[in-house]
């Protein structure tokens, strides 16, 4: 378990007990099962991963460097041979309970594995389509992640899909729709282990997707669609949280990142676009009120991810209208006079609602 | 990984199988292209001569790799999206070298025994103003030579304004890989592996 959290609990178990509300049995067994609960992500499985990407980069330098001394096949044999150490060592680990540390040798043959398609493609001088190398690989990865129920496999098949289609749109300049395909057979590998932070990596790739969309679309316009996207799931988790309040743990996260998609829409749209000064002050407006209902709904919910880039996209927004508007025109000023009074009058507001609420219940967060 | 269940070793053992195999296929096929490919030599543009074998690899260029609609015979140039795939025929030339004969969204039925189809990818496409003055740049997976960092130098010498040509190897499908180069009528090849 994460020490933030058992921390946090201990200092709340502490409170609780000297109100009454628990006994002191019943903290210790709380805590116990709080140490026990989740697998203990320790140190050595940690650096095992680190030590696991060093190796990878290591064959992979090794590779391009074209280590002549060796013949072509004899670095091919090497390779492939790394691979297979890589699997016997990770059952031999798997074998004495080590599962974590399994997961890093495991992570390192599927290194090999990419390491290998390069080498067979320098020596092939093959290079009709360099993502087609990354596309092998991930599927690789994709595949020992499912059958070995190896997470940190799954990662990188996540990782090189997202590389996989970056060197896709960078040949192309276009919208890379096979991308979701890869993302999908990932993502539900991620449910299906039922690994909350895959999920994570998944949504982050998605709402990498989505931004992008807008640069690639319609000749690079299409931020409109971007934040009309990040709105539209925004409304829909928002939804959800009512209909299934039991699901906050999915929702929120999500919630989140609609959040970014939005701000980037929108934020591209001010900023990053030829756009008359009243339509900035229009879409500035719309972002700040945006994000000032992320932010009561942040707190209201207690999603702090959600409250957090409510605070950073304010800021951001502020000082980007001032960077974009300082100098060029008076009504700079008047521009945040105003934003500062209806920002203050807000805050008046929701100190009253507080106040009315505090009667029945303590305030949160 | 869910810990230690009976499967785990057979499972261990099918991945490294099917990923082995994985790369063992792609080894055979470009070792028998080489092999059983049709052989044909093409001059290169080097793109930068002065730098042509400075780094990893060469970046080589030829006449195939850009393609002017208004200079191939026959061709739609309208059925190319970029990305996808295209087959160009080449006749020999009776000044020696190839020309362009054909261009094709598919692999052409009917092939001339002197002729050669080339199975190559739309890399970029410039419309001009008239559809039939189109630009067309091609990728062949013939345009990159990696050069060992011992080799590269001594190659580098003789190229200097020499003569280099690629020998490439085509297979049945189109499909062509980089055998090596001829520089001065000398040639540079790697064995194949197998």
């Amino acid at each position: 378990m994460w020490a933030p959290y058992k921390k946090r609990l201990a200092r709340d178990l502490d409170r609780w007990e000297a109100n009454g509300w628990v006994t002191n049995d019943g903290r210790t067994a709380i805590l116990s099962d709080v140490e026990s609960s989740g697998r203990n992500f320790s140190l050595a499985s940690a650096l095992a991963i680190l030590a696991s990407v060093l190796f990878g980069f290591a064959a992979i330098s090794f590779v391009a460097a074209h280590w002549e001394e060796m013949p072509r096949l004899g670095r091919l044999v090497l390779l492939l041979a790394s691979i297979w150490a890589g699997y016997g060592v990770a059952g031999w680990l798997a074998a004495r309970g080590h599962g974590a540390l399994a997961d890093a040798a495991i992570l390192f043959a599927v290194a090999m594995f990419g390491a290998s398609i390069m080498l067979i493609s320098q020596m092939y001088n093959i290079d009709g389509n360099p993502p087609d190398a990354v596309l092998m690989w991930w599927i690789g990865a994709l595949f020992a992640g499912v059958l070995l129920r190896s997470n940190p496999a799954l990662a990188l098949a996540m990782v090189l899909v997202c590389v996989w289609s970056s060197m896709e749109v960078l040949q192309s300049n276009a919208v890379h729709w096979p991308f979701l395909g890869g993302w999908a057979a990932v993502t539900g590998a991620f449910v299906w282990q039922r690994w909350f932070p895959g999920l994570h990596l998944s949504a982050l790739a998605l709402t990498g997707f989505l931004i992008s969309l807008g640069y690639l679309l319609g000749r690079g316009h299409e931020h409109t669609a971007v934040a009309i996207i990040g709105m539209l799931v925004a409304a829909a988790v928002i939804g959800a949280e009512k209909v299934l309040p039991d699901y906050d743990h999915l929702t929120a996260p999500i919630l989140a990142y609609a959040v970014v998609v939005t701000f980037a829409g929108l934020y591209a749209l001010q900023f990053f676009e030829n756009t008359s000064l009243g339509t900035l002050i229009a879409l500035a407006a719309l972002t700040l009120v945006l994000l000032l209902g992320a932010i009561s709904y942040g707190l209201a919910t207690a999603n702090r991810g959600v409250l957090w880039l409510g605070y950073i996209g304010f800021s951001l927004e502020v000082l980007s209208v001032y960077w974009k508007t300082v100098g060029s025109i008076l009504n700079t000023s008047l521009f945040f006079l105003v934003a500062a009074l209806i920002v203050a009058a807000l805050a008046y507001m929701a100190l009253r609602i507080a106040q009315r609420g505090r009667s029945s219940t303590e305030a949160a967060v | 990984m869910s810990g230690t269940h009976r499967y785990f070793w057979p499972l261990l053992v099918v991945v490294a199988l099917v990923q082995s195999a994985a790369l063992f296929k792609i080894v055979y096929d470009k070792d028998r292209l080489l092999k059983t490919g049709r052989e044909i030599t093409m001059p290169v543009k080097p793109l930068d001569p002065r730098d042509i074998f400075r780094g990893d690899y060469v970046t080589l260029g030829y006449d195939i790799s850009t393609l002017n609609t208004s200079h191939v015979p026959i061709g739609n140039f309208d059925n190319f999206p970029v990305g996808s795939a295209a087959y160009i025929t080449l006749s020999p030339n009776p000044a020696g070298g190839w020309a362009v004969a054909a261009v094709a969204p598919e692999h052409p039925t009917t092939v001339a025994p002197t002729d050669v189809v080339l199975k190559g990818r739309v890399d970029r496409i410039w419309r001009a103003q008239t559809a039939s003055d189109s630009v067309i740049n091609m990728r062949y997976g013939i345009e990159t030579y990696f050069v060992a960092e011992g080799t590269g130098r001594a190659l580098e010498s003789k190229v200097r304004e020499h003569k280099i040509d690629a020998i490439v190897a085509v297979g049945a499908d189109g499909t062509a890989v980089l055998k090596g180069l001829v520089i001065d009528g000398e040639r540079h090849v790697d064995p194949p592996l197998l």
